[in-house]
């Protein structure tokens, strides 16, 4: 039995039987789950310097020497790696005076940071599947993001008070650009926006709850769905990438959305985390510098003058760095063009499992074990519980932890 | 001929399943690499499945393969599974919240004779 931490539900019933060279039999593993363990077997890193193999020591050696001698480095990735791992990480980056940023920074962060300070009430995913009768999926498809959410927690299984089948005693709404596979599944109460449009049609929900007739969209549905958030016992929101897109730097809106519903029944939001262990690096960083992301340590650990904002980020630091260390991230692939150019650029260090457009611009690799098989710790789900995991098979390559504290030494 | 689009990006779990497997690979390109188009649209380009096209705005340009979406009527508006080729089209400069546009890409759409992208040479864009 292990852990996989191919998404951010960070299932704990997976069941492998593992041959060489290949995953033989597997248990309640879904497809993304099974392509992040197959990767197992394809494509692994290697200790490289400059595009020449070298021993795992020469590469740390390098990586110490490139960070040490840095004027602006940056260190970027850190949502797919645990906590113990991302604890080395942060003060790897209060020693050396780094920019230190996370995925979170181009998604989920407007977000998170409202649930991590208590402005947007939270729950957890258990009290999802023993509560909610209404799951608002909006800018999201967990039937492609997170395959087994609904089946675990939010739509299809039986809960304390929710004993009855899902078409009894649970609703599922979809709010999204495009009929989704998830918008398939809950046709009945699919509510597309167009680009851009959701925080007009957050407004519109709003007026609606005020028990007035929206001025804009289809009145009849709006008002229907009015209907079900007021009739709702216990509802969950679940915003993705897309509502987070759209709404960009009107989230007080979304606020107050969840606020208005809260005066009429029970509403909890969970941002819908992608890589598994994002929330960990954000309620981190919270604990030891008051921002979830985006921070700059220059100065040093000393007299570390820390600083938050866009030019922290990964979207400005790339172009204001002189050498990055990327760990288990491939912002080559995932970056707007003229960020991963940037990169591109700078002298790189990746820490990765496995091969990516990233290791291969890289002037070191250095190979990591994969989380969950080769590697233990512990990570936050996407709803901040806590959750630890052994290795389930043995492995040459260090954990990111022991990675980075070897590289701290060094420096 | 050539049409205006807005392009919106998503998540396909089987385009994302071989990407972990390996982002090097013909399956993960031909995955990526294709732009999902209203009928209309479709229509407008003389295009039809599996054509290739070129997506070009002031930021760079990729040919991808055309693909009718089953979706309701969407012209004008045209999505790619989030990819190093969606990402290529992706300005950088952040919006009010400081974020990227992912979901803001505009871009010009006309048929090509061009083979689709390769990674090889979008890396060496990115290198260059």
């Amino acid at each position: 039995m292990t852990t996989c931490t191919g998404c951010s539900l960070l299932c704990e019933d997976i069941e492998l039987v593992l041959k060489t060279g290949a995953i033989s039999e597997a248990k309640n593993l879904c497809r993304k789950g099974q392509g992040h363990f197959q990767a197992l077997f394809t494509e692994r890193t290697k200790p490289m310097i400059d595009g020449k193999e070298v021993t795992l020591d020469q590469a740390i050696a390098k990586a110490a020497e490139i960070l040490k001698n840095a004027r602006t480095p940056l260190l970027y990735g850190w949502s797919n790696s645990t906590l113990e791992a991302q604890t080395v990480g942060i003060n790897l980056a209060k020693k050396i005076g780094a920019f230190i940023d996370d995925t979170s920074s181009f998604c989920e962060g407007l977000l998170m940071e409202r649930i991590l300070n208590g402005k947007i009430p939270t729950c957890t995913l258990d009290d999802v599947r023993n509560f909610a009768d209404t799951s608002v999926f909006w800018g999201t498809d967990p039937s492609n993001s997170h395959p087994r959410h609904l089946s675990r927690f939010s739509y299809y299984p039986r809960g304390e008070k929710r004993q009855k089948s899902y078409e009894e005693e649970r609703t599922c709404v979809v709010v999204d650009v495009r009929k989704s596979a998830t918008a398939h599944l809950c046709s009945n109460y699919y509510f597309r926006v167009p680009p851009d449009g959701d925080a007009e049609f957050l407004e519109s929900i709003l007026t609606v709850l005020d028990g007035k007739i929206p001025k804009t969209g289809d009145k009849k549905r709006l008002i229907e769905l009015g209907t079900i958030l007021k009739k709702t016992e216990f509802g969950v929101i679940f915003p993705g990438p897309g509502m987070i897109y759209s709404m960009q730097d009107k989230m007080d809106l979304f606020e107050e959305l969840v606020a208005r519903l809260n005066e009429i029944t029970t509403f909890k939001v969970i941002p819908m985390v992608g890589h598994y262990n994002m929330r960990g690096f954000n309620q981190l960083m919270l604990g030891q510098t008051g921002f979830i992301n985006s921070v700059s340590f220059r100065g040093g650990a000393a007299g570390a003058a820390t600083t938050h904002g866009p030019e922290q980020g990964v979207a400005l630091a790339a172009k204001s760095s002189d050498a990055a260390l990327i760990i288990g991230s491939d912002p080559l692939s995932a970056l707007p063009f003229g960020t991963a150019r940037a990169l591109a650029h700078i002298p790189l260090i990746a820490i990765d499992p496995r091969r990516s457009l990233t290791t291969d611009a890289a002037q070191v690799v250095i190979p990591s074990a994969l989380s969950g098989l080769e590697a233990g710790g512990t990570a936050l789900r996407m709803d901040g519980t806590r959750i630890s995991f052994e290795p389930i098979t043995e492995s040459e390559r260090l954990s990111d932890e022991q990675i980075l504290t070897r590289i701290m030494e060094a420096i | 001929m050539s049409v205006e689009l807005k392009i919106v990006c998503f998540e396909d779990i089987f385009q994302y399943e071989s990407g972990e497997k390996s982002r090097f690979s013909d399956e993960y390109r031909q995955l990526s690499a294709v732009i999902l188009l209203d009928k209309q649209d479709m229509a407008s380009l003389g295009v039809k499945d599996g054509d290739k096209v070129l997506v070009e705005n002031e930021i760079s340009k990729i040919v991808v393969a055309a693909k009718t979406t089953d979706d309701e009527p969407h012209a004008g508006l045209a999505f790619m599974i989030n990819s190093v080729w969606s990402n290529q089209l992706l300005r950088d400069d952040l919006c009010n919240a400081s974020v990227p546009r992912f979901k803001g890409i505009t871009a010009r759409v006309a048929p090509s004779q061009e083979e689709v992208t390769q990674i090889s040479e979008i890396v060496q864009r990115l290198r260059a």
